[in-house]
């Protein structure tokens, strides 16, 4: 009995938030300059991490795949499985891992902190609504920052491919650019880029959520900060799957 | 303390005799043990994208039939070892790093010096080895359990052939490449223990609780990126 009631109370607890989510979405007073603020340190931060992360994976791929290709003889294949690769599933599943990594975690501490140094009781106190002015931003901002950087880590991932294919390892530059793109189309782009506002709003939520049930001190902000990851990863993990099911059963 | 400073005394202490047994085993067990539910969840649904994924796009050139090979190559060659280590190490890495801050801002490696107990010692040196012996394992594990994943959704829901789906497994993975995920494992695990303990042992007691939310922040940013990174050093030394 006991761990039922538990697991409905969370589960109250988390209706309760998302319709306080909801609701100040639609509703005022909103805080743009501090949704602003935020969204920028968040790029700031995320720049580096997220393009370092996805510019090996591209070397990898291409290293691995000339390995392959070159014993059918189709070297040429390459870059079209890399383009593939690349567009629909790595560079939006990692971006969007790199920013549960960085964002995520950094926005569950910051909310964490606030929560056990009672600053968040004193913003309601003041009749500040902590979810729109602390929440909704960070939310906000990692729906709209993931997006943007998957475009650039997609770019990077093929530039990385590139390098190595054409440059280390000597593939013939004009196939590589020829082909490129003939497997992918624009429906890739956009699986990529709404992947990422999905994952991007689902590490805000998580982050948001951990962040505001906080409990025990400096060792409970800790916590927060790796559970947000650890469950955005496998939310991450989980939804791929699924969209990549779905894409394939649809014939896209 | 500056890294560099701190690699040399966490490697000194390291090697200096066995580390203390007990803070051994709890760090094991929880790194070890700890991780397998997660691991084997994330493992099973990315041995299964990867299939799906692989299905997709090799059904463009037609060539379904090579889904093995890719299956052997993306995954037990790259994808698990570096999925270990950054899932992995993101858990480990976060709890290392909250806790060690935890203790540094509590006063409670200072008040360890005063005991005249070497902190490198009795903290740092038991932590990595824990993660340095438990990541490889972990990679192995993983290794097991995504290629049986990819063997479901390849046969079961792409309709692949079983025996030809083993047959290019067995064609394309060999000994040395599951050794070298083992070996893959054991360099991303100690860098994943270094750099946690490097952020958890800096915080500050001024810091208090923020300190020890940007330790796990930096804790698992660094050491995912670090591990990517390297991966594709060790993949190009390895297989180019």
């Amino acid at each position: 009995m006991r761990p039922l009631l538990r697991a409905l109370e969370t589960l109250g607890a988390i209706a309760v938030y998302l319709f306080a989510i909801v609701r100040s979405l639609f509703t005022g007073p909103r805080y743009v300059g501090e949704t602003l603020r935020v969204s920028e340190i968040l790029i700031r931060r995320c720049l580096i991490p997220v393009g370092l992360a996805v510019a090996p994976v591209g070397a990898v791929i291409a290293l691995q795949g000339v390995h392959i290709f070159r014993s059918f003889g189709a070297e040429e294949l390459l870059s079209s499985l890399l383009a593939t690769a690349v567009f629909r599933e790595y560079s939006p599943a990692l971006a969007s891992v790199m920013v549960a990594a960085q964002a995520g975690s950094s926005i569950a501490a910051r909310i964490g902190t606030m929560r056990v140094r009672g600053q968040i009781d004193a913003l309601a106190v003041m009749s500040v609504d902590p979810i729109r002015y602390v929440v909704l931003p960070g939310l906000i901002a990692c729906a709209v920052v993931t997006p943007l950087l998957n475009v650039l880590t997609t770019l990077l991932g093929l530039f990385s491919g590139w390098v190595f294919a054409v440059v280390l390892v000597g593939c013939d530059h004009g196939s590589f650019m020829a082909n490129l793109y003939s497997q992918v189309s624009l429906v890739d782009l956009y699986v990529g880029l709404s992947k990422c506002l999905v994952f991007g709003t689902a590490v805000g939520l998580i982050a948001g959520y951990l962040g505001l049930q906080t409990t025990g001190g400096a060792a409970g902000v800790g916590k927060a900060a790796n559970n947000t990851v650890t469950y955005t990863i496998v939310l991450i993990l989980v939804c791929d799957y699924l969209a990549s099911m779905l894409l394939l059963s649809l014939g896209l | 303390m500056r890294f560099d400073t701190f690699v040399r005394h966490a490697v000194r202490a390291q090697f200096r005799g066995l580390p203390p047994a007990d803070e051994f085993v709890r760090h094991a067990l929880d790194a070890g043990v700890g991780s397998i539910a997660l691991l084997t969840l994330l493992t099973i649904f990315a041995g299964m994208n990867l299939s799906v994924q692989a299905y997709g796009t090799f059904a463009r050139f037609g060539g379904q039939e090579m889904l093995g090979l890719f299956c052997g190559v993306g995954g037990i060659r790259e994808l698990y070892p570096v999925m270990a280590a950054v899932v992995c190490g993101a858990r480990i890495g976060a709890t290392l790093a909250a806790s060690l801050a935890n203790m540094q801002i509590s006063e409670q490696v200072e008040a360890l010096e005063v005991m005249g107990i070497d902190p490198m010692r009795r903290l740092i040196a038991p932590r990595l080895w824990a993660v340095t012996l438990m990541l490889p394992l972990l990679c192995a594990y993983a290794n097991v359990v995504g290629i049986c994943a990819s063997y479901f959704a390849a046969v079961h829901q792409m309709g692949i052939n079983e025996g030809v789906f083993i047959s290019q497994v067995k064609e394309i993975v060999h000994l040395p490449d599951l050794f070298a995920g083992v070996v893959k494992g054991v360099i991303f695990g100690w860098l994943v223990a270094i750099v946690a303990c490097y952020h958890g042992y800096r915080a500050a007691k001024r810091d208090g609780a923020e300190g020890v939310g940007i330790a796990t922040n930096r804790a698992i940013v660094h050491a995912a990126v670090l591990c990517i990174v390297l991966n594709m050093f060790l993949s190009a030394l390895m297989y180019a």
